[in-house]
């Protein structure tokens, strides 16, 4: 038998062409379900950008909310007052995410790390108005009134499982054989630890710390709670009440103003445009530590 | 224990039957030899030396398949004592085989006549019977990896040994008959040959002692007289 | 008969054995382990039975065996890595230079910087340089002082990787070769002058190159440290070890100069294993 006559052996069987059926058909309704998810994305953004587009402006961000009700301020307080709450949540989440994180994989027993992990994951799903109702009754009842502080402590609460789960993830990431290099040069266990597992950790650690960030930069319901009340000449002190961007969204959507509801539009602009810089430069942090535990 | 690595254990075998068989092709060398020795047969005599070429082909292909062997599979142990003692039985093999060419080439030098001593004539053909028992007794001991059948080629050896002595002995008192003297000598040379063969089948010997021990070990040669 | 026949027919009437020992190295007389009585267990698995066991100092012992007979478990009961995992436990005695490693007087880590070890895979600490690398041992530990660098500069040298990285000591570890960084792991190892090497498989993960070099580095660093090398690779025992120790199951089946194992084992096991019958 020539060659050319061989390829009965290669010939097209039914069996080929229904698997190459299915085949397309699921990659179609693969990249559909894709390109929905991203779509919707798209218009979120899209429509925010539009319709905020109209009212952003380098006056918008540098001035104060115009006083009772009025139009033509921008959110240059709101911006400020965001800022403080969510730095002082982040100078209390961060460094007690990654201690609990850093205890439970490196040093806890198992008997400890697990249920430990079971509360965190536990904290992560509590609804954030109930945290602020707890943190209500915590600090502003006593004090008398809200305060930055109060909204601060609220979305530490929120922040904490985040920090301390991704950093978990991570540092189980570093893999074992670089702690038993470290174990048979007769390196002490915490040195170890901190002079080699956190370093190599520590790209996937910033990164679980900015995705906290970003994901509380925008929380509204303790805010509502903890400190939607503020004196207007107040910008930085946090034992009072700050003004923030989300409850700027949610009174300037409530007033009858359409031009109110621009700048509403404008202002979330703004959160969405942060929260989205917060992803990228973490999603960049992240690559780069995989590289290092990987290479 | 399951067997792995089973295609080389395969080879090796071969290898070793194709070794031993080279004992056989000898063994029929050296009884045509004698049979060309008997009947002053010139032509059998030319076709054992044209034959020895068989013998000295096998050598050839069994001991590049063994290098080979060596080469590609890293053998250790007892594999290894075996592939080392392959080698040496090829070249006893081969020297054998030009061994009964020595003989052969030695016949037509007799002449045409009817040898001149009939006894001794005899004798060189026992030395060929007995030569021949050792070496099917060599190729036994080895297949069978036996070394006390393999020490009893030592004694079997002082047989062919004794003899040699005694063709020695005849060939001292043809000497001085002028006309038969030069036949004894030839004769002489032809008995000498067959006793080196029998020194090869010993040497065989020693190495199936190698295999099975892992020492080598002269079972006996000139310099240690059998006790 | 003359003198010199003499002595011929005395030289010719001795066995000639096949596998002779390689003529004695001048010992050390730092660096000898013994195991008396090594046993280790994960949980109830009993990996390591009853070894009774000794490594010359100034040689080089290899310990061969399949898959799971417990190797590179006694390996690491000698340098005190074996308890390190969960559930894993280990008795018996392991005696370095005549002290006993496993007396409770004794500091683990302190243990480790007598016995070092190098791991299957090249595991540089990837967010250090080539030559904090190399000092790793010394500023994290207390056994630093002095000129930590010089030290540091020493180790790359006797781990034959110098030439190759003396122009870029503050690179990162991690963007050598697999067969460097192996040696810059090496040569970590080297940095704190234990007395004792462990190597677990250390050139399964390299080409053979690599391999090649790293095995004649070991010929030589056996002068300066006992060295341990557990390995799948036979050929690799033979070319590199001075001891070899054949393991199954747990227990110590043979041990004995390289050349005999591998030519005339006295085991039968060891003789089906070493010619691949099994494992």
């Amino acid at each position: 038998m020539s060659a050319a006559t061989d390829h009965s052996l290669f010939a097209h069987g039914s069996g080929l062409r229904r698997r190459r059926r299915v085949n397309r058909a699921v990659e179609l309704s693969s990249t559909v379900a894709a390109l929905l998810a991203v779509a919707v994305l798209l218009i979120v953004v899209g429509s925010v950008l539009l319709k905020g587009l109209g009212a952003l402006s380098l006056h918008f961000l540098t001035t104060p909310t115009a006083l009772f009700g009025e139009t033509g301020g921008g959110i240059s307080n709101a911006i400020i007052g965001t800022a403080i709450i969510v730095a002082i949540a982040a100078a209390i989440a961060i460094p007690i995410g990654l201690l609990v994180a850093i205890y439970t994989t490196e040093f806890a027993p198992p008997r400890i790390a697990h249920p430990v992990r079971f509360v965190l994951d536990v904290l992560n799903g509590v609804p954030t108005i109930v945290t602020g109702i707890f943190v209500y009754g915590l600090i502003v009842v006593p004090q008398g009134n809200q305060s930055g502080y109060a909204a601060s402590v609220a979305l530490a609460i929120v922040m904490l499982p985040i920090v301390a789960r991704t950093a978990q993830e991570v540092l189980e990431l570093v893999p074992l054989t670089l702690k038993e290099a470290a174990n048979a040069l007769g390196i002490a266990h915490w040195r170890t630890t901190v002079r080699v597992t956190i370093p190599t950790a520590a790209g996937g650690l910033l990164t679980g710390a900015l995705l906290a960030v970003a994901r509380v930069a925008g929380e509204t319901a303790p805010l509502l709670l903890l400190c939607s009340i503020f004196a207007p000449g107040n910008l930085t002190d946090p034992s009072q009440g700050l003004a923030s961007i989300p409850i700027f969204i949610f009174q300037a959507s409530e007033s009858p103003s359409p031009t109110a509801h621009t700048e509403a539009w404008a202002a979330a602009l703004i959160l969405i445009a942060f929260v989205l810089l917060l992803n990228v430069v973490a999603r960049v942090f992240y690559a780069r530590s995989r590289q290092r535990m990987e290479g | 224990m399951p067997e792995t690595r089973s295609h080389y254990q395969d080879e090796l075998e071969k290898l070793e039957a194709s070794a031993l068989g080279g004992l056989e092709l000898v063994n029929a060398a050296l009884e045509r030899t004698a049979e060309a020795v008997e009947h002053q047969d010139v032509e059998l005599a030319q076709i054992v030396i044209a034959d020895d070429d068989r013998i000295d082909g096998r050598y050839l292909e069994v001991h590049q398949a063994l290098i080979t062997l060596l080469a590609t599979q890293s053998p250790v142990a007892t594999d290894l004592r075996l592939i080392s003692a392959l080698l040496h039985v090829l070249k006893n093999v081969e020297r054998m085989g030009d061994q009964c060419v020595n003989v052969c080439k030695v016949i037509p030098l007799s002449g045409n006549e009817p040898p001149a001593d009939e006894e001794m004539v005899e004798t060189i053909l026992a030395m060929a019977r007995q030569t021949r028992t050792l070496i099917v007794q060599a190729k036994r001991a080895f297949e069978e990896r036996d070394v006390e059948m393999a020490r009893d080629l030592v004694r079997q050896d002082d047989v062919v040994d004794d003899l040699n002595r005694e063709c020695f002995r005849m060939a001292l008192e043809i000497g001085d008959d002028a006309d038969r003297r030069e036949w004894a000598m030839t004769m002489l040379l032809a008995a000498r040959a067959i006793e080196r063969i029998g020194d090869n089948a010993v040497d065989i010997g020693e190495q199936v002692a190698f295999v099975v021990t892992g020492l080598f070990r002269e079972f006996e040669d000139a310099s240690h007289p059998v006790q | 008969m003359s003198k010199i026949a003499e002595q011929a027919r005395q030289l010719s009437s001795q066995q000639v054995p096949a596998g002779t020992a390689r003529p004695q190295v001048p010992r050390r007389d730092r660096g000898n382990v013994e195991l008396a009585g090594l046993n280790a267990w994960y949980g109830a698995n009993h990996a390591v039975k009853g070894i009774d066991l000794g490594f010359d100092a100034g040689l080089v012992t290899a310990i061969i065996g399949p898959s799971g007979c417990g190797k590179s478990t006694m390996v690491r009961c000698i340098n005190r890595m074996h308890e390190e995992i969960a559930g894993a436990r280990a008795e018996g005695h392991v005696r370095l230079d005549g002290i006993d490693l496993y007396d409770p007087a004794i500091d683990v880590v302190a243990v480790r910087r007598h016995v070092g070890m190098v791991f299957q895979k090249p595991n540089p600490f990837p967010t250090m340089s080539v030559l904090d690398n190399v000092t790793a041992g010394l500023r994290l530990t207390d056994a630093g002082k002095g000129e930590i660098e010089d030290r540091g500069r020493e180790a790359l040298v006797e781990a034959g990787l110098w030439e190759e990285v003396s122009g870029r000591l503050k690179s990162p570890g991690a963007g050598l070769s697999g067969g460097q960084q192996q040696r810059l792991c090496i040569a970590r190892a080297l940095a704190v002058e234990p007395e004792v090497l462990l190597m677990d498989e250390p050139c399964s993960a390299l080409d053979p190159v690599a391999t090649l070099r790293i095995e004649e580095l070991i010929g030589e660093l056996k002068k300066r440290v006992t060295i341990v090398i557990v390995t799948h690779n036979m050929q690799q025992a033979a070319r590199v070890a001075d001891t070899t120790a054949f393991m199954l199951g747990g227990e110590l089946v043979e041990v004995g100069p390289t050349e005999r194992l591998f030519t005339n084992p006295d085991n039968e096991r060891t003789e089906q294993y070493v010619t691949g019958k099994f494992g």
